[in-house]
């Protein structure tokens, strides 16, 4: 890192003592990097070469895993509850992206520049202090058969409310909708932070032009909220790829098999039915996806960025 | 400069961490006696009755150093990961089933057939129990407790509604009925954790040979029982006979308040009873789940649970010793005592007059013990089943491709055993 960050020289000899002045320092830096990079080496890269390894075996937690080939992978690919879990997934990836982040575009704008907008933005921002376990928790109690919210609607004389952690896809919604609840003030709070880092005239030279409202957002504040966009997006995407505590809160999945995602048919063919083998091939494959959409996404966005 | 300073204190300070973490996980139990055993269990909640047995074991020199879990999961794949390192736990609770059956395979646990066979001379174990404990002929582990499944019935709510405690299925479906049509749920039943018990209770009493041919593989989920079974379940549920799945409240709490008049349940509901303040024979009452068929005769399900010695573990003979002693009617009686609850130990008289009523009856109805569905079954066809039940519960579909898909797995399953 410190290496590439280094200026480019000037073609002339008087560079050289400077070159051997630099070097003791890249040593020493790479001394000062070293335990970092072995911790990572040792907590992010073992685990995942060992769970690569076990992906490829038969194992249930004793003794010593057996090669099996792909079979685990052929096995996770034909299995419909898998599939489920990969359309769970899909949803989540979705929603996430619609309704967390539109909602927190959606605060932020409204809320930008309106006097006391700490204020309308505070409320939003509150659920996000609280854990995702305690997150599905008050939301259980909101939306279990004969909950808050079914009680509410009975005043408003709907009997027969739908069952919303029971049905499928229903479940997923509604926690997509508990997940939003907790996650849109803090996209509100990094989108504010892009508005705020806007420069001011070129806003001013459009408003000048005659633009405003929803064409001055469209062709100016959203083009340079960009750069904020991209993160906010892509934290959104790793995030609900992996979503796991509020659905293991709400629904441990269930019924069935009926709200599971990735993350926790991972889980659950691990710990629970001990199939370390199949549980290993789930994690490569969110790990696989997980990396791929980052990456792909970044290096598309941060490429236009740069081109910009 | 300062930026380097920060990184390497950081790095410093992680390194610490870990190694902190690292010394931390051993826990020096072995304090100069010999006598004081390591002991790890999921049970967490029950530490205050472990310390009750600390105290009638410590004359005799030893005593449990407790370690408890309260989440299974996290349990058992701890003990499995300690027994790759050198600290062997030298007791620990297990699962009876499949679960107990890897732990054998791998040579892990101490073996206890003389153990057992002294507990059956002695008459401290009924007649049957070992069955749970035995692969290839020889005995591992020993019972660390066991529970009955019978029907729990609220006393206000049979007599408010005039119905009897029945001794037949039909007069157990007459009673239903009655109670529905008074407005009253007459069956509790949950889409997750137990999700089996009523095709555990249905089956068991339609069918019990079907029952046992399903953990063997000698029987079929197609078979014509079964699906008379699933068909006389989805009656009930689509009668209304069961609460709404999708009601999250405790069914201790259910029973005691009415919400539902009946709850088929293990023993142990009797001691979440008692924490909602529910009192035996005043507010409720246990019978025996009556068969679906009467023909199948009188049949219970005994749940057991293992208390298993490390193999090579620091304190083996003494954690075996313990073990011995665990069966003795001592310590069988102040376990008793202390958990409110059964003994597997038929010389233990259990305080509460419904529990004993219920032994009693078990004892004098010729009842023939069945294992509970959850460990009887091989582990994949379990878990499998927790889905197609949980569903079952849930939405009571069409059976029939839910019997398929767990018959698929089943048969993968033998297949896969030779």
């Amino acid at each position: 890192m410190t290496a590439t960050a280094a200026p480019p020289r000037p073609p002339t000899s008087t560079t050289r003592p400077a070159r051997r002045a630099r070097a003791p320092y890249r040593w020493s830096a790479r001394g000062f990097a070293l335990p970092a990079v072995l911790i990572v080496a040792l907590l992010l890269y073992l685990p995942f070469v060992w769970t690569s390894y076990l992906s490829l075996t038969e194992y249930n937690g004793l003794g010593d895993p057996e090669l099996v080939g792909l079979a685990k992978y052929q096995e996770m690919f034909t299995d419909a509850g898998f599939l489920n879990s990969l359309r769970n997934t899909l949803f989540w990836v979705l929603g996430t992206l619609v309704l967390p982040v539109g909602l927190g575009l959606f605060i932020a704008v409204l809320a930008y520049g309106l006097k006391g907008s700490f204020w309308y933005r505070l409320p939003f921002l509150l659920p996000y202090a609280i854990s995702g376990v305690a997150v599905g928790v008050i939301w259980t109690f909101v939306l279990q058969t004969g909950g808050a919210l079914d009680e509410a609607l009975a005043l408003l004389g709907v009997t027969d409310p739908p069952r919303w952690l029971l049905d499928s896809p229903l479940n997923t919604f509604v926690m997509i909708g508990a997940a939003t609840w907790q996650g849109a003030g803090v996209n509100a709070l990094l989108f504010t932070i892009g508005l705020q880092s806007i420069p001011k005239e070129p806003l001013e030279a459009a408003r000048v032009d005659g633009a405003s409202g929803w064409t001055l957002f469209r062709t100016m504040t959203w083009p340079m909220l960009t750069p904020l966009t991209t993160v906010v997006v892509g934290l959104a995407i790793v995030g609900s790829l992996k979503q796991f505590d509020i659905i293991w809160a709400m629904t441990k999945g269930g019924p069935g098999v009926s709200s599971e995602t990735l993350a926790l048919t991972m889980y659950k063919d691990t710990f629970v039915e001990n199939d370390y083998g199949l549980g290993a091939a789930v994690a490569v494959f969110l790990t696989v996806v997980t990396v791929a959409a980052s990456v792909l996404y970044l290096r598309r966005q941060l490429a236009g960025t740069r081109e910009s | 400069m300062n930026r380097t300073r920060i990184l390497a204190a950081t790095t410093a300070a992680s390194l610490a961490l870990g190694l902190a973490a690292c010394s931390s996980s051993g826990d020096d139990s072995g304090d100069g006696g010999d006598a004081t055993l390591g002991f790890y269990t999921d049970k967490a909640a029950w530490e205050p009755s472990f310390d009750d047995m600390n105290k009638v074991s410590e004359p005799q020199g030893t005593t449990l150093d407790f370690t408890g879990y309260s989440d299974s999961t996290a349990y058992d794949s701890f003990i499995k990961q300690s027994f790759r390192t050198k600290k062997v736990p030298d007791l620990f609770t297990w699962h009876t089933g499949s679960q107990l059956a890897d732990l054998v395979d791998q040579g892990l646990v101490a073996e206890t057939t003389d153990l057992w066979t002294q507990a059956e001379a002695d008459g401290l174990v009924p007649e049957g129990l070992k069955d749970n404990y035995t692969y290839d002929g020889k005995q591992y582990c020993v019972p660390l407790n066991v529970a009955y499944w019978a029907m729990y019935y609220n006393k206000k709510v049979f007599a408010d509604n005039g119905v009897e405690v029945p001794t037949t299925f039909d007069e157990m479906m007459a009673a239903a009925k009655k109670l529905k049509a008074a407005g009253v749920t007459p069956f509790h039943q949950m889409n997750i954790i137990f999700e089996f018990a009523w095709f555990q209770a249905l089956l068991t009493g339609d069918a019990p040979d079907v029952y046992q041919g399903l953990q063997t593989g000698d029987s079929s989920y197609l078979d014509p029982k079964v699906s008379e079974v699933m068909d006389q379940w989805k009656s009930m549920i689509d009668d209304g006979y069961y609460n709404d799945p999708g009601v999250t409240t405790d069914p201790q709490t259910m029973l005691k308040n009415g919400d539902v008049a009946m709850a088929y349940f293990g023993t142990f509901l009797t001691g979440q009873l008692t924490d909602v303040g529910a009192k035996s024979g005043e507010d409720y009452g246990i019978f025996p789940m009556p068969s679906m068929d009467p023909a199948s005769g009188n049949q219970m399900v005994l749940e057991t649970g293992p208390l298993c010695v490390g193999k090579g573990s620091e304190n083996e003979q003494a954690a075996l010793d313990y073990s011995a002693w665990w069966m003795s009617d001592d310590a069988q009686n102040a376990w008793s005592s202390s958990r409110g609850d059964v003994s597997f130990n038929p010389h233990v008289k259990v305080d509460d007059p419904e529990l004993q009523g219920l032994l009693d009856q078990v004892k004098d109805g010729d009842f023939t013990t069945q294992q509970r569905y959850l460990e009887a079954n091989p582990l994949p066809v379990y878990t499998l089943s927790t889905e197609i039940f949980g569903d079952f519960v849930t939405n009571a579909p069409d059976p029939q491709p839910g019997l398929q898909r767990l018959q698929d797995e089943a048969e993968k399953y033998w297949a896969e055993q030779g």
